[in-house]
C-alpha cells in the first residue's frame, strides 16, 4: 500500500466544514502541549496572543496599520495569481513604491500643497507598476520566468533604495546616517484619531478590497484571465489574448504594492531607510492563500496573519516568551490552517504497489 | 485553483477567534509596589555570542545588582521601525519605568516615543538624538580596531588586512579606518580591503566575502557583523582573524588574534540604579578602553610576548589619552591631508566619519 494524493472533482463539503474546525481544534491541541511542555499556562498564552493586543483602542490601531498594507498587497498579488502569474516580487515594487512616493514628499517644491499627498500616492502606484513592468515585458517579449525576475528585481530593488539612503538622498543633518529627512507634514496621512498610528490610508485598502471584488466577481476581464490561468489552451482558443493576463496581473500587484509602500512611509515611517519593509510583499502570499485568492477572503486572512504577528510580540511582553516561541507557534498554526486546507480539493488514497 | 469560498474562509477565522475568545479570561493587574520593570529590545535573537548578546549581559548584570528589585521584559528581533515604535510605546504603557533601544534602527520610534511619556526613562544604544528622557550611549569601537590593527600588523606577512562591514555606517567606517591606522603605525605600507555585506547577519554572504578577501592576498580578517563566519572561515584557510563584540577564539583558537569586546553592563546597572533611586538624568555617553566599555579579548599566544606586552602598553595609553588613534597626520584615499599633524579628528567628525583614510582599498557601496 502506498498514499496517492489525487485532485478531487468537486471539493467536498464535508472537509470544506471540518476543515477549519480541524484546523482550530489542531491548534488549540497542539498550543496546550506545546505552551505546557514549555511551563506556560496554555490558556493564559493563547489569551495574550489573540485577545490582550485587540482589547485596547491602541491595540486595535496597531492591528489595523500592520493589516492594512498586506491586505492591499494581497489583493493586488491575487488578481495576479488568478490568472496564474506568479508575481512574488511583491516587496520590490513596494519599496520602488515606497522611493518614488518619496522622491515627491522630499523634493516637490511646495512643501505645503494639498496636492502632494495624491501625487505621492499617484507616484508610488506608479512606481511600484513600473517595476512590475520589467518582469511583464520579460514574460511578454522573450517568455522569462515571472517567478524568477520579480524575485530577483526585490534585490535589486533593495540595492538601489541601500543606494539612495546611503547616498544622494541621505539627510544632511543625520550624521551621516543612511535616512532620509523627515518627510514634512503635508505629505502624511493623518491619523485616523488623536494619539493612535493608524492612519487615513486605510480607506485606500477598503475602496482596494471594493474594488477588487467588484471586479472578480463581475468583470469579463476578470473571467478572461482566470480562464486563461485555469486552463491556458482553452483560453487561446477563445481568442483570449495571453499578454492581457500577463500585464494585468503583473500590474494589479505592482500598483497595490506601491502604494503600501508609498503608505509605510507616508505613514508609520515618514522617512526612507535601508529596510522599511518587515517582508509585507512575502507575507501577503501567504495572505492571498489563506484568504483563497477572494477579496473578503484577503481581507479576513490580513486581519488574522496581522494579529498573528501583533499577538507574537505582545507574549514576549507580557509573559516573556522568546521570539522563536512565538514564530513556532505561528508557523505551526499557518501550517494547519494550510494543510486542512489542501484536503478539501485533494484526497489521500492509499493505492496497491 | 479554485476559489470560491468565502464561507469557509470565514468559518476558518471565525473559528480560530473563537477558540481563543473562550479560551479565560486573564487580566494582568500591576500591583502598587511591584519592582521596578525594565524593558529592552533586541534587533535579533539572543544567540551565543555577537551584538545582542553582549547586550542581554548588560540586562543579566542589572539582574544580578538589583535582584527581586527588578523585573525584565525582552523583546527579541525586533529590526524594523514599524514594529520597534509599537514595541516600545506597549513597554511604556504597561508601566515599565526604563527601556533600552538596543540599535540605531531604534532611534526613530523611540524620539517618537519618549515625548509620550516624559516619565519614562529611555536609554538608545548608537543614538545620536537626546531628549530630557532619551539618553544615549555608544562605544569607541575604534579604539579597540586600532589595538587589533597594531596586533594585526605585527602579524601579517603580506601587509593586507581584509574587513568586513555590516553597512558603511560612521560606526563602521570609522573603526575600519582605526584598523589600517593602528597597522600603519607599525608597518606604514600596510592596505586594507574593505567588503560590505549591507546586512548585519547574512552567514553566506560573509563566507564569500572572506574567501574573496583571503584570495586577494589578506592574511588578516576583522569582521564587524552579528556572526563569527569571519572568523571560523579565515580559520579554514589559514588566515588571522579579529572579533568583534565578544570573544570569538572558540571558533577558531588557533587563528583568532584578539577581539576587541563589548561591555554594557556598567552603563545598563548604573541606568538602572539611578531610575530605582529616581536619580536618573539623561545622559550623552561615548565611552571606550578606559571606561571598561571596549575590552581586548585575551591575545592569541601565537603573538610573541614582547608584542603582546606593548598591545597592553598601547591599551593604557589610549586609556589614559596619551595615544589618539585618529592623531594627524591623516590622509583621505586620494591622499588629500584631512586631519594636520599635531592635530586630532573633533568628535563630532568621528562620530560622522563618512571617508575612508589612505590605504583603503574599496568603497562606501
Amino acid at each position: 500500500m502506498r498514499p496517492l494524493i489525487e485532485r478531487r472533482t468537486t471539493p467536498s463539503i464535508a472537509i470544506t466544514v471540518a476543515a477549519p474546525a480541524a484546523a482550530t481544534v489542531l491548534t488549540v491541541v497542539f498550543s496546550f502541549l506545546f505552551f505546557d511542555a514549555l511551563g506556560h499556562n496554555p490558556v493564559s498564552t493563547l489569551h495574550a496572543f489573540f485577545v490582550m493586543p485587540l482589547s485596547s483602542l491602541n491595540g486595535i490601531s496597531e492591528w489595523l496599520l500592520k493589516a492594512s498594507p498586506l491586505i492591499l498587497i494581497a489583493l493586488g498579488l491575487a488578481i495576479g495569481f488568478r490568472a496564474n502569474i506568479w508575481n512574488i516580487g511583491a516587496e520590490g515594487q513596494l519599496i520602488l513604491g515606497a522611493v518614488a512616493a518619496t522622491s515627491i514628499g522630499l523634493f516637490y517644491p511646495d512643501k505645503e500643497s494639498v496636492f502632494l499627498l495624491p501625487l505621492m500616492i499617484l507616484a508610488g502606484m506608479l512606481g511600484g507598476m513600473a517595476w512590475a513592468a520589467i518582469p511583464a515585458f520579460l514574460k511578454h517579449k522573450c517568455n522569462t520566468n515571472e517567478i524568477l525576475v520579480t524575485l530577483m528585481l526585490t534585490y535589486v530593488a533593495t540595492l538601489l533604495l541601500s543606494y539612495l539612503v546611503h547616498g544622494p538622498w541621505r539627510d544632511p543633518f543625520g550624521f551621516n546616517y543612511p535616512q532620509t529627512a523627515l518627510l514634512p507634514p503635508a505629505a502624511m496621512f493623518d491619523p485616523l484619531s488623536g494619539p493612535y498610528r493608524v492612519n487615513n490610508s486605510v480607506y485606500i485598502t477598503i475602496f482596494a478590497v471594493g474594488v477588487t471584488w467588484f471586479f472578480t466577481k463581475y468583470s469579463f476581464l476578470s473571467y478572461r484571465i482566470s480562464v486563461g490561468g485555469a486552463a491556458p489552451t482553452a483560453a487561446r482558443y477563445a481568442g483570449y489574448r495571453e499578454s492581457t493576463s500577463i500585464w494585468l496581473g503583473l500590474m494589479a500587484g505592482g500598483a497595490m504594492a506601491g502604494i503600501a509602500g508609498m503608505a509605510e512611509v507616508a505613514g508609520p515611517l515618514g522617512q526612507l531607510s535601508p529596510h522599511i519593509s518587515p517582508g509585507y510583499g512575502f507575507t501577503a502570499i501567504i495572505v492571498a492563500f489563506i484568504g483563497r485568492l477572494h477579496a473578503v477572503g484577503i481581507l479576513l486572512g490580513g486581519l488574522f496573519i496581522s494579529l498573528l504577528y501583533i499577538g507574537g510580540d505582545a507574549v514576549q511582553i507580557s509573559l516573556g516568551m522568546s521570539s522563536s516561541v512565538t514564530r513556532i507557534f505561528q508557523g505551526a498554526l499557518l501550517f494547519f490552517l494550510l494543510a486542512a486546507d489542501f484536503l478539501i480539493f485533494y484526497r489521500i488514497r492509499f493505492v496497491k504497489g | 485553483m479554485n476559489r470560491p469560498i468565502t464561507r469557509r474562509k470565514f468559518l476558518a477565522t471565525s473559528g480560530a477567534f473563537g477558540v481563543t475568545l473562550g479560551s479565560g479570561l486573564m487580566t494582568k493587574a500591576f500591583a502598587a509596589n511591584d519592582p521596578l520593570k525594565v524593558g529592552v529590545v533586541y534587533v535579533s535573537p539572543i544567540s551565543e555570542i555577537g551584538w545582542t548578546k553582549q547586550h542581554s549581559l548588560g540586562i543579566d548584570a542589572i539582574k544580578s545588582d538589583l535582584g527581586d528589585k527588578v523585573s525584565i521584559t525582552a523583546v527579541e528581533n525586533t529590526f524594523l521601525p514599524q514594529d520597534a515604535e509599537r514595541i516600545f510605546s506597549e513597554m511604556a504603557s504597561s508601566g515599565h519605568q526604563l527601556i533600552f533601544g538596543t540599535s540605531f534602527s531604534h532611534g526613530t520610534p523611540m524620539q517618537k516615543v519618549a515625548p509620550r511619556f516624559p516619565g519614562n526613562a529611555f536609554e538608545h544604544c548608537s543614538g545620536i538624538v537626546h531628549f530630557d528622557n532619551l539618553g544615549t550611549f555608544e562605544a569607541k569601537y575604534y579604539e579597540g580596531t586600532y589595538v587589533a590593527g597594531v596586533a594585526a600588523a605585527h602579524m601579517s606577512k603580506s601587509a593586507k588586512i581584509g574587513f568586513i562591514g555590516g553597512f558603511p555606517i560612521p560606526d563602521i567606517v570609522g573603526p575600519a579606518n582605526a584598523l589600517l591606522l593602528g597597522a600603519q603605525s607599525v608597518n606604514p605600507d600596510t592596505t586594507c580591503n574593505v567588503i560590505f555585506l549591507n546586512s548585519w547577519f547574512d552567514p553566506g554572504k560573509e563566507k564569500e566575502a572572506t574567501n574573496t578577501l583571503v584570495s586577494q592576498g589578506c592574511d588578516v580578517i576583522c569582521s564587524m557583523t552579528d556572526t563569527a563566519t569571519g572568523v571560523q572561515v579565515a580559520g579554514e584557510k589559514g588566515a588571522w582573524s579579529i572579533g568583534y563584540a565578544s570573544d570569538m577564539s572558540q571558533f577558531a583558537p588557533e587563528t583568532h588574534l584578539t577581539a576587541f569586546t563589548l561591555d554594557w553592563s556598567s552603563i545598563y546597572v548604573q541606568a538602572a540604579r539611578d531610575v530605582a533611586a529616581g536619580t536618573w538624568k539623561s545622559d550623552v555617553r561615548w565611552q571606550g578602553l578606559a571606561e571598561g566599555v571596549v575590552k581586548m579579548s585575551p591575545y592569541n599566544e601565537a603573538i610573541p610576548t614582547d608584542v603582546q606586552a606593548s598591545l597592553q602598553e598601547l591599551q593604557a595609553s589610549i586609556s589614559s589619552g596619551g595615544i589618539h588613534p585618529y592623531a594627524g597626520e591623516i590622509q583621505d584615499q586620494d591622499g588629500n591631508v584631512r586631519v594636520a599633524a599635531d592635530s586630532v579628528m573633533p568628535d563630532p567628525e568621528i562620530r560622522g566619519f563618512n571617508w575612508f583614510v589612505k590605504g583603503i582599498i574599496g568603497n562606501m557601496g
